[in-house]
């Protein structure tokens, strides 16, 4: 397990690309005019339960949490998870998604909150 | 598409170019740990225990052991907190508590706002028998290309104390992984440090209880990319988040 190796000699190159990547994923043209929507939590029920937005583009979900208990906005398909705590709001970021239907769920009341995604 | 490919070259050219360093492997030294992710839920607690066993054709490396147990809790929607007592095994003593470890971990950025999420974790750890101490700040990256999820950790550590001789380390962790299914997702993990290069195979999947209860597992087998890693490293780890 032992073995003696020489310095790196392209350390500069290497955090060079480190800060490349930095600057590209906080660009701000990612996400300059994303549409806006909203759902409502109450009595444990989204409304609406059924949300249409563009397909192919990022929009920025607000959900409002009326309730007093919080609530988690989960999805797999849409690969989010955003605890709500009660009577407050969170963001949450969807997309690009293709032409289809992403179902979504209320973690705490997974009987009654219930709701889809439809990208069109 | 031109974007994926710059991500990609990107962190291809990281991942590569941190292939050489440095000097003798000290002893019992395994880089390999978890990937850890951006993401921060509020009123989350959870219990979490890691087990790292390695074997090795060197008598003093073969079947050291190290495991964790930790508790951690969100201070709010963008801080968690979690603290670990770690105890090791070696081939010459049996498993005993050796250290204790307070980290927090902070979500910069909302989950999909920007082309990558960012996290940053900030680490202390303590050796209880001797005057050895660390301190590590990670930068925490996600990006989703469809089915697909990259996450690379990138960080800096400072070892202080009186029983051992100053230094700074760097490290660089990825993890690439298909989300085939909550209950299972495969992906490969590679791990660099100062004397540890590995990569290998990883399965990762969570099991949900009722309510907000959920049993989060990963498994992991890295193999070695230089001579200064053991021959081969078994990682796993259980989350309850409750």
């Amino acid at each position: 397990m032992k073995e003696i190796l020489t310095p790196c000699p392209h350390l500069h190159r290497r955090w060079r690309s480190v800060l490349l990547f930095l600057l590209w994923s906080i660009a701000p043209w990612s996400h300059a005019q994303t549409p806006v929507f909203e759902i409502e939590i109450r009595e444990h029920l989204f409304f609406p339960a059924e949300l249409v937005i563009p397909a192919n583009q990022k929009v920025k979900l607000i959900i409002y949490n009326r309730d007093d208990t919080p609530e988690e906005f989960e999805s797999y398909e849409l690969n989010r998870e955003k605890v709500i705590v009660g009577n407050s709001q969170g963001v949450v970021f969807i997309g690009p998604l293709k032409p289809g239907e992403y179902p979504f769920f209320g973690e705490f009341n997974m009987k009654t909150a219930l709701g889809k995604i439809i990208a069109e | 598409m031109r974007s994926k490919r710059i991500a990609v070259a990107v962190l291809l050219s990281a991942l590569s170019g941190s292939g050489q360093v440095l000097a003798d492997n000290p002893l019992h030294h395994n880089g390999v740990g978890r990937i850890y992710d951006p993401y921060v839920q509020a009123t989350e607690k959870e219990l979490e225990f890691r087990s790292l066993y390695q074997w090795d054709d060197s008598a003093v490396e073969d079947g050291v052991m190290y495991q964790r147990l930790g508790y951690g809790f969100s201070v709010n929607d963008r801080v968690f907190a979690e603290a670990y007592a770690i105890a090791s095994r070696f081939p010459d003593k049996s498993l005993a508590i050796e250290a204790y470890e307070l980290e927090a971990k902070v979500q910069l950025t909302e989950q999909g706002e920007y082309n990558a999420d960012w996290g940053l974790l900030v680490e202390y750890e303590r050796e209880l028998s001797e005057s050895i101490a660390e301190i590590a700040a990670t930068l925490i990256s996600t990006r989703q290309w469809g089915d697909w999820v990259g996450t690379v950790n990138v960080g800096l550590e400072y070892e202080f104390g009186s029983d051992i001789t100053d230094e700074i380390d760097r490290y660089l962790n990825a993890q690439w992984r298909y989300r085939y299914s909550p209950a299972l997702e495969p992906g490969v993990e590679f791990y660099a440090d100062e004397y540890t290069r590995g990569i290998g195979p990883v399965v990762a999947g969570t099991v949900r209880g009722q309510g907000r209860r959920k049993w989060t597992w990963e498994a992991g087998l890295i193999a070695p990319l230089n001579d200064t890693t053991p021959d081969s490293t078994f990682r796993f780890l259980l989350e309850y988040e409750f």
